[in-house]
């Protein structure tokens, strides 16, 4: 069992009878895909990976010494795990089908495209007694972390205000790529903003109340670029989430502010980035899709899938799971129908 | 008599009122102007009047009459709602006026003030000296040189500390018309009219009262969503979520994004960090550009060549419009429209 250093203490089987490590299949080879394999890698996992697109799928089989499946069956037969890395849309079809082969489930977020969908997962995940995590990433970032823990320390007394930004450029896919198809991603509400919608539900619990105003940047034919979400939660906290594809590469910034009855938090990635590179060679352009540098203070990515791996070995419960996805899904669904209607959607009471 | 820059005789000016926390700034700033004259200042409370007007040893006047038979402009820092009344007489008195922000606690006020100096034919303009800010003014000339391309997304923070430490009407609703989004929506609401030119058509806000050691006696946290006519959109924080620990009073932020990519100001960010003994802790004098300067200078340029100054009263009238809307939404817990133009 090689999941992380903290791992190695615990004894239990990764199955019940049996100490086999756990063996992970990640569905899906793009830019998550293999960000999830590197990860795994690192945490002395070899995925078994399997795409639509074969010769993807072998390319990042050969970058990363994992093994390739031919098909879902055959990648479902050979693991414990499956890791699914799909675009957003597929999400549901490929858990509910590896669900249904016995196998737990970790899903990139957002959980799915439409609530339904993810409602289904979670059934499919109860009826056949697998495990079922969402991969918001975000809640293993250590400033985030951080600061979570902070509020939940009283250093700041009971939050009151939260304002988070995720700013960026424009994903480099291609034009047609299902990225910047609403139907299949979403948008930038789905798949950027998701990620703080899910962290100030986690700083200032549920939302009752959700308003958001979208723009279209570089192609207005091809979604939207950057959107402003306001939440009223329960607790009578307000948030001021914005998403942004709107900015020149290589911008990518990630801050927040969190202001409760008696103190205020502040980070910005500008200003804690520990390195500044001023290279004559190989300047930065940012790359394919942005990404913060997270080796800096250890992999969110490895700290995250491990966590899943570590749960669903020892039967105990992550930081995160499907039903938080699956609110945090509500949450951006919410936020992209108020920016097309206009109107505030009302949520109804969360299921627990 | 001193000539000024201009060749003229210089504009003879008075303050009303030093209840506001920014009248010892403009009394310094007007004492050394050039092309001002600082005739003297008076107050309801001749005690306050006398230790505005004791630093720069101009004259603290006993009747409002007094003062306003010496000047041609008054400055009127008087808490919010006590504007209206103090335009009204400055105003009959056939002097220019330059009011303090918010220009009124309700648009009725607001409009009566803009009505009365139309009457007396006097110039009335409202104090938003961001205006005069050299991060906001880049921002403005940015979008005007179309380096931002079409803007379609404006994020605005104007946060601070509760200012109740600056004088008590502060967070008393019926002198200030209201905490955080009174008191911190218009500064960008203005400076977003103004460089996009264009009004908003609709509001959506939220506001609680859970900052401040849960302050109850106005809303000391708010988020105002705004849509302008041009089709932009734009949101302001106004929360007063400073605690009294920060190093400085707040802050005013915008980050632009258009076609052309983004563009963000940190209007106050030239500023130093000083860090003092146990008991003077950290604080973060600013050493930038004073924006009231550029703002009052106007002022006089404006009086001086009998003209429209670069912010109005109605520009003043409209943000009070915008506070209205962030008030009436919410109580609606919905966005709301504005009439956008009419007077």
């Amino acid at each position: 069992m090689h999941v992380g250093s903290r791992a190695v203490s615990h004894s239990a089987p990764a199955r019940a009878g049996t100490a086999a490590p756990l063996r992970v299949g990640v569905v899906g080879t793009g830019f998550i895909g293999e960000t999830h394999v590197a990860a795994w890698a690192a945490e002395g996992i070899r995925a078994v990976v399997h795409d639509v697109d074969a010769s993807r799928a072998a390319a990042l089989a050969h970058r990363h010494g994992a093994r390739m499946a031919e098909s879902l069956d055959e990648l479902f037969g050979a693991v414990d795990i499956v890791d699914v890395c799909t675009p957003t849309h597929l999400h549901a079809a490929v858990a509910i089908a590896a669900a249904r082969a016995g196998r737990h489930v970790i899903c990139e977020k957002p959980m799915a495209r439409s609530l339904a969908d993810a409602e289904a997962m979670l059934a499919a995940a109860r009826d056949a007694g697998v495990r079922l995590f969402v991969a918001h990433v975000v809640r293993f970032f250590p400033e985030y972390v951080a600061a979570r823990a902070a509020v939940m320390d009283g250093a700041i007394g009971e939050p009151g205000v939260l304002r988070l930004t995720r700013a960026s450029f424009r994903p480099r896919q291609p034009a047609g790529h299902w990225f910047f198809d609403h139907a299949r991603s979403g948008g930038i509400i789905l798949d950027l903003m998701v990620h703080d919608l899910d962290y100030a539900r986690w700083v200032a619990g549920d939302v009752v109340a959700v308003h958001c105003r979208s723009a279209s940047v570089a192609q207005p034919d091809t979604g939207v670029d950057h959107a402003v979400a306001i939440l009223t939660h329960r607790s009578g906290a307000i948030s001021h989430v914005s998403a942004s594809w709107g900015y020149a590469p290589p911008t990518f910034v990630t801050a927040f502010e969190i202001a409760g009855s008696h103190g205020l938090i502040e980070q910005s990635s500008t200003a804690t980035s520990p390195v500044a590179p001023s290279l004559l060679a190989g300047a930065a352009d940012g790359g394919l899709t942005a990404m913060a540098d997270t080796r800096l203070a250890g992999d969110p990515f490895r700290l995250e899938l491990a966590e899943f791996a570590r749960a669903i070995r020892d039967g105990t419960d992550a930081r995160i799971d499907a039903t938080d996805g699956l609110e945090a899904l509500r949450i951006a669904l919410a936020a992209d129908e108020s920016a097309r209607t206009g109107a505030v959607v009302r949520l109804p009471q969360a299921a627990r | 008599m001193a000539l000024d820059a201009a060749g003229g005789a210089p504009v003879r000016i008075g303050v009303l009122s030093a209840e506001h926390v920014h009248a010892p700034t403009y009394i310094s700033l007007l004492a050394s102007m050039p092309g001002a004259h600082l005739v003297g200042v008076w107050d309801e409370d001749r005690q306050r009047a006398a230790a505005a007007a004791e630093p720069v040893a101009t004259r603290a006047f006993d009747e409002v009459d007094g003062l306003l038979e010496r000047v041609d402009g008054v400055v009127i820092a008087s808490a919010n709602s006590r504007h209206r009344r103090l335009v009204e007489i400055a105003a009959e008195a056939g002097v220019h006026v330059l009011c303090e922000k918010p220009l009124a606690t309700t648009i009725e006020d607001a409009r009566a003030i803009v009505d009365a100096c139309a009457r007396a034919g006097v110039r009335l303009m409202t104090a938003f000296p961001t205006r005069w800010n050299p991060a906001a003014r880049a921002l403005e000339s940015t979008l005007r040189s179309g380096a931002l391309g079409t803007p379609v997304f404006l994020e605005g923070v104007n946060t601070g500390t509760m200012p109740d430490s600056h004088a008590a009407w502060f967070v008393d609703p019926a002198l200030s018309g209201g905490g955080a989004v009174t008191d911190h929506v218009v500064h960008l609401a203005d400076l977003f009219r103004w460089i996009l030119r264009s009004e908003v058509v609709e509001v959506y806000a939220v506001a609680n009262r859970i900052l401040q050691e849960r302050f109850a006696g106005v809303e000391t946290g708010g988020l105002v969503s705004m849509r302008f006519a041009s089709g932009v959109s734009a949101t302001i924080d106004c929360s007063w979520s400073k605690p009294r620990s920060y190093p400085t009073w707040g802050g005013l932020s915008v980050q632009a994004v258009g076609t052309g990519g983004a563009f963000g100001i940190d209007a106050f960010r030239q500023r130093l960090a000083v860090y003092g003994t146990h008991e003077t802790g950290i604080s973060w004098p600013a050493w930038g550009p004073n924006a009231d300067d550029g703002m009052l200078a106007e002022f006089l340029s404006a009086v001086r060549e009998d003209r429209e100054p670069a912010v109005t009263g109605v520009d003043g009238l409209r943000a009070v419009e915008i506070v209205d809307a962030a008030y009436r939404s919410i109580a609606a817990g919905a966005p709301v429209s504005l009439g956008a133009g009419q007077l």
